[in-house]
């Protein structure tokens, strides 16, 4: 009798346990289904053949697939060098902020002398002024120097934006780092530059994996500065270029939509490649 | 450089006679304090051109008569450039814009931000998925989110219609984005959308930090699961949802992109923020002088909201 009302009760709980399994992943499905259906519909889109782009009811899976769209995407403006653009622009602004950050995160995290909390709260202060605030005067400081329309003209307010994240990210790295790896150094005969060189630059490459990724990614995205410093079409990042295609062709949506994808590819790749990193680096420090 | 580490403040103590002190920096050999200047010193600059200097420079030219483009007017004319924003009907309807995004969209972010994270925070088969659903809309360009749900709510051919008509919410295709409530709504519902995962990530990493000992106590006094939600999760996580508000909050208040290519802050005025608002008036027109005044404007509300967040929800020393 006992044994059997036990079984009845593992039976019991172990079916609440079934339901409580299924309803978890159904919400988890549905949670990828609402996050990656904008991604498939830029696809299916992007593979239709114009004229089958703008019909209603609208078919789900392209009957007739083709390539056109991308083909046009390139063609009908400088989808390539707008990508081209972006790739510089992300990538320089990656390289200048894993550079400094790291420095800035070094000297905030391993070395001893003054002022050191009001220069850390100098640095983590300007994240928080608002862009548009900034905008104006940079806009005319780049038209006064020659550095609209170029490259640096956004690597440069980009690496400010950027420089507190990556100046974080760093001194929170650095600052877990055991002290007997410089001693070692010391030991060894080593100077400071030494040590930085030598010991501390060879073990930093996560938190410069953490760091140029993100700010990367920032970069690629940002378009309020892109729109007003790039006027030239040959320099739009590939925003830019998105935001201002469109109108002057009829049922643009499937040249969009390929273009659209074209740019998120970059995007999507570092997700999957990097997909730890990025989770720890947007939540370094959040609850400790 | 050299001269900036002379002039460093830790060295040239009592007995450092120059001749040792070239010796050492000929060696390579510095203090803490000289490494610090260097290493420090070309971001510091950095920052003070880029971010301090402009924000001083906009007060400046706000208060100066109209600067049109590189004609820098050196007229003092107070608050003359506030004055004519403060009159202007479009700015009001901007900032009643900019207030309706933010202030709606920023709780539901983060009440449905809070249950993915507490959906999330445990460990399952596919985790590696649902966290890059999670990532995936965060890491989405806000104009070309924008763009992609213009395509979606598309007022003829989008498949949000095509899905309302065919369960029957709708009996025929509904101009989303042509309508001015519809528009804002949908504005709200791309925002939710985007940005819910940014919150869920920042509080994942919250609930993580919450030591499991806590949880097992409140089990042994009998606490029931909403209790121990109520009781030892959200006091445990105020300093991170405050976190997560500003992180979000500011953001919100300034959005730009999502305006400019989902409606052009359309139809009428009716989706035109703050920023959007001012970018025009300060582009079109080239007034920088007013466009500086709306910039600190909004520089100014934006510091208010996070002031007021951290007066209401900030508690030194917690637990």
């Amino acid at each position: 009798m006992s044994v059997r009302t036990r079984l009845q009760e593992l039976r019991e709980g172990k079916s609440r346990q079934f339901g409580e399994k299924v309803g978890f992943y159904f919400l988890i499905v549905l949670l990828c289904l609402v996050s990656f259906f904008p991604v498939l519909w830029i696809l299916r889109t992007a593979l239709m053949p114009p004229a089958d782009v703008v019909q209603f009811p609208v078919t789900y899976i392209p009957e007739s697939p083709t390539l056109q769209n991308f083909q046009d995407a390139f063609d009908q403006q400088p989808l390539g060098r707008y990508l081209f653009n972006s790739f510089v622009v992300a990538s320089g602004t990656a390289v200048l902020c894993v550079v400094l950050g790291s420095m800035m995160g070094y000297a905030l995290a391993r070395l001893e002398f003054r002022f050191k909390l009001p220069i850390l709260m100098l640095i983590l202060v300007s994240a928080m002024l608002p862009f548009f605030g900034r905008l104006i005067p940079l806009f005319e400081l780049a038209l006064e120097y020659d550095f609209l329309n170029s490259y640096f003209g956004l690597i440069i307010p980009y690496t400010a934006f950027q420089l507190p994240f990556a100046v974080w990210i760093f001194q929170a790295y650095f600052k877990e780092l055991p002290d007997s790896l410089e001693e070692a150094g010391r030991i060894d005969g080593l100077t400071h530059l030494g040590v930085l060189f030598r010991i501390i630059l060879p073990v930093s490459a996560p938190a410069m994996a953490t760091t140029a990724v993100i700010v990367f990614i920032f970069a690629w995205n940002e378009f309020l500065f892109a729109l007003t410093f790039m006027s030239e079409q040959k320099m739009y990042t590939v925003t830019v270029g998105i935001a201002l295609y469109g109108g002057q062709f009829q049922n643009p949506w499937g040249t969009i939509m390929a273009a659209v994808f074209m740019a998120i590819v970059p995007l999507i790749l570092l997700l999957v490649l990097f997909q730890t990193k990025i989770i720890e680096g947007l939540t370094e420090g959040i609850g400790k | 450089m050299a001269t900036d580490v002379s002039k460093s403040p830790e060295d040239g103590g009592i007995g450092s006679s120059v001749k040792t002190k070239a010796r050492r920096y000929r060696e390579l050999q510095f203090t803490d304090a000289e490494m610090a200047v260097m290493l420090i010193s070309p971001g510091l600059l950095f920052l003070a051109v880029i971010s301090y200097y402009p924000i001083l420079d906009t007060v400046w030219t706000s208060l100066h008569q109209g600067s049109v483009l590189l004609t820098r007017s050196e007229t003092w004319v107070g608050l003359e450039n506030y004055q004519t924003v403060i009159d202007d009907d479009s700015f009001w309807n901007a900032f009643k814009v900019s207030m309706i995004y933010t202030f709606v969209s920023v709780p539901i972010e983060m009440v449905l931000g809070l249950g993915l994270a507490i959906l999330i925070n445990r460990n399952f088969r596919g985790r590696y998925v649902a966290l890059g659903a999670i990532l995936f809309p965060w890491a989405l360009p806000t104009i070309i989110n924008a763009e992609i749900f213009a395509w979606l709510f598309h007022g003829q051919y989008g498949v949000i219609n095509d899905i309302l008509v065919r369960i029957g919410i709708l009996d025929e295709t509904f101009s989303f984005l042509a309508k001015p409530d519809a528009a804002l709504y949908s504005m709200l519902f791309v925002t939710i959308w985007k940005t819910t995962s940014f919150v869920a990530l920042i509080l994942l990493a919250g609930l993580q930090s919450i030591p499991s000992d806590l949880y097992e106590a409140a089990k042994i006094d009998g606490a029931s699961k909403i209790r121990r939600f109520w009781h030892v999760t959200l006091p445990l996580l105020k300093p991170v949802i405050l976190v997560a508000l500003i992180f979000r909050t500011l953001p919100a208040f300034q959005v730009f992109g999502l305006p400019y290519g989902l409606t052009d802050g359309g139809p009428g005025e009716s989706t035109t923020t703050l920023v959007l608002w001012a970018h025009r008036e300060t582009f079109n027109s080239l007034n920088f002088s007013e466009g500086a005044a709306a910039a600190n404007l909004i520089t100014i509300m934006a510091l208010i909201i996070c002031l007021i967040y951290v007066v209401v929800l900030y508690e030194p020393e917690v637990r």
